[in-house]
């Protein structure tokens, strides 16, 4: 009989994992954001985990700017614009999907990004076999947030968990790019994050919802 | 794989003295839980003894029957109590095997807990009282979402362990968490046991599917169909339940958490290891069960059309432990 090997690299993903999963099963629009800042710290950790095993230290930087700006920064401007917004109900009232089936697809879009990378035949090392098909799973999921979801505030949640997945790939596939372009990407989230909440804030003085199937309904009158 | 060639005489009374001891220590854990409930919830609460009280109380109560029940309303809470005691042999306790393990799995024990629930679901029918009804179809409802969460997670466990039966698994890993801590902390089962800790809360109905304290109609699903009982057949019934609870916690304790259980070596030379592992394992089930009291002060009772969403986050996160073992 063979045990699975403690292996950091798979224990650190499955932890990636559930934290993502906060966010599919949750509705509020505070849990999503507190789901959303643990996904953050694990991501971080995740980060200097492909630091400390490839050596290289400008990969720690990569994971200190990750803690500050998606772990710190961006849920607590997030959080500070759903508290700003004067809604009555601030949860996901009828997602296009329900909830349960969500999460099942969400399982069925792991287990699929899982499988399908072991078909890919790349010379890869631990990092990549790890981490490859756990970015693709954060990709599909965060993709499939923005989809299903109606109210604006969740769009957004789920385009930070692709942005995070995209982040990942990067990461564990090149091992690191060049600092300044890593910067440039934080600033790019950071901006657009901001962008996003100016429009949230709009998009409930003006509708008086965040929900975005009510705003073409307003076409007709 | 095979279970350690041990089945002297001494084996067979450690088998029966450890389910004699779960059977017996199982309203105790469920006496431990009222208390840390009501202390969280900053009542003084009742002793921890007292359901051995209730228990002595229903024993010595007239018992009454509806004159428009059937056979089976009588037999049921025998079939349910004897069951759950049955599925108690299979469990290793405090040896990290039991004799019993010859004759039947895991598989097995969810069978025989899920056979004391169809009869639960027959009686609740059978006196034909409104809330009985309605009881049974709440039950049937989860039972049947319960189910494949159950069995997920017990294809998680068995590929990471190589096998089913309860005696294999708990050697393994009882085997692992001495020789290699590590591998305890797999990730599969990881995901294994968020999707175990949401079952023990939907099979033995704690709060969020159901509330095993009050007797309103809207929140009662097990209380519902147990309502008609009263006396012995009542002090069976709850026994049952307490055992069931029992049971599973002992489960995950010995699965996910292995430190300091006997193991077959052990016992064939005596020591102080055998009289500690069952204060060992009796305080980690308490800890266990002190975790799901505070759990159940925290959230509050879900409608009974959310309560599958909860039962899909335990298939999905069974579903990845699954994958998680093929990487």
């Amino acid at each position: 009989m063979d045990f699975p090997q403690f292996d950091i690299l798979a224990i650190s993903s499955a932890l990636l994992l559930v934290t993502t999963f906060g966010v599919v099963v949750r509705r509020g629009f505070l849990d999503w954001l507190v789901a959303y800042r643990y996904q953050a710290i694990a991501l971080s950790a995740v980060t200097a985990i492909i630091a400390y095993v490839t050596g290289i230290w400008e990969i720690y930087i990569a994971a200190a700017l990750t803690l500050a700006i998606k772990a710190i920064i961006i849920p607590k401007v997030l959080t500070f614009v759903t508290q700003k917004i004067k809604l009555d109900v601030k949860t996901e009232e009828n997602p296009y999907v329900s909830i349960r089936m969500s999460v099942l697809i969400s399982a069925i879009l792991v287990a699929l990004s899982y499988f399908l990378v072991q078909e890919i035949t790349i010379k890869s090392d631990a990092v990549v076999a790890a981490y490859l098909p756990l970015s693709i799973s954060l990709f599909l999921i965060g993709l499939f947030i923005m989809v299903v979801r109606r109210m604006a505030l969740n769009q957004v949640v789920g385009l930070l968990i692709i942005e995070n997945g995209l982040f990942l790939f990067t990461t564990a596939l090149t091992h690191g790019t060049p600092l300044i372009i890593e910067i440039g990407i934080f600033v790019d989230i950071f901006v657009g994050v901001i962008i996003s909440a100016i429009l949230l804030v709009r998009m409930s003085h003006t509708f008086d919802t965040l929900d975005v199937g009510k705003l073409e309904s307003l076409k007709d009158g | 794989m095979a279970v350690e060639p041990f089945f002297g005489v001494a084996s067979w009374a450690m088998g029966i003295f450890q389910t004699v001891a779960l059977i017996a220590i199982s309203p105790l854990i469920a006496g431990v839980m009222g208390k840390v409930k009501a202390g969280s919830q900053k009542r003084i609460g009742s002793s921890i003894f007292q359901p051995y009280y209730d228990l002595l109380k229903l024993m010595r109560k007239e018992e009454v029957i509806s004159d428009q029940s059937s056979w089976i309303f009588r037999v049921t809470p025998w079939i349910v109590f004897v069951a759950t005691a049955t599925a108690a042999l299979f469990i290793p306790f405090f040896v990290s095997f039991t004799p019993f393990a010859m004759a039947g799995d895991l598989l097995l024990v969810i069978g025989l807990l899920g056979l004391a629930r169809f009869f639960t679901l027959l009686a609740g029918l059978d006196v034909a009282s409104a809330f009985g009804g309605l009881g049974s179809s709440r039950e049937m409802m989860m039972s049947s979402i319960i189910e494949p969460a159950i069995f997920i997670t017990i294809f998680a466990i068995s590929l990471t362990y190589g096998g089913t039966n309860v005696s294999t698994i708990v050697t393994s890993a009882s085997n692992a968490a001495v020789s290699s801590p590590g591998q305890i902390i797999a990730p599969s089962l990881i995901f294994a046991v968020i999707s175990f800790f949401i079952i023990i809360m939907a099979e033995t109905g704690r709060i969020p599917f159901d509330n095993p304290a009050t007797h309103l109609e809207l929140t009662m699903v097990h209380e519902a169909m147990v309502l008609e009982y009263s006396g012995r057949s009542l002090a069976l019934i709850e026994w049952a339940q307490s055992m069931k609870m029992a049971i599973l916690l002992a489960l995950l304790v010995n699965i996910f958490a292995p430190w300091g259980i006997v193991s077959a070596v052990q016992l064939n030379q005596p020591g102080a290891a055998i009289v500690i592992s069952p204060l060992i394992l009796i305080g980690k089930m308490m800890l266990v069960a002190i975790l799901v009291a505070h759990v159940e002060t925290r959230v509050a009772k879900w409608r009974l059309f959310r309560v599958p969403d909860l039962l899909a986050m335990a298939i999905s996160s069974s579903l990845i432990g699954v994958v998680f073992f093929y990487l």
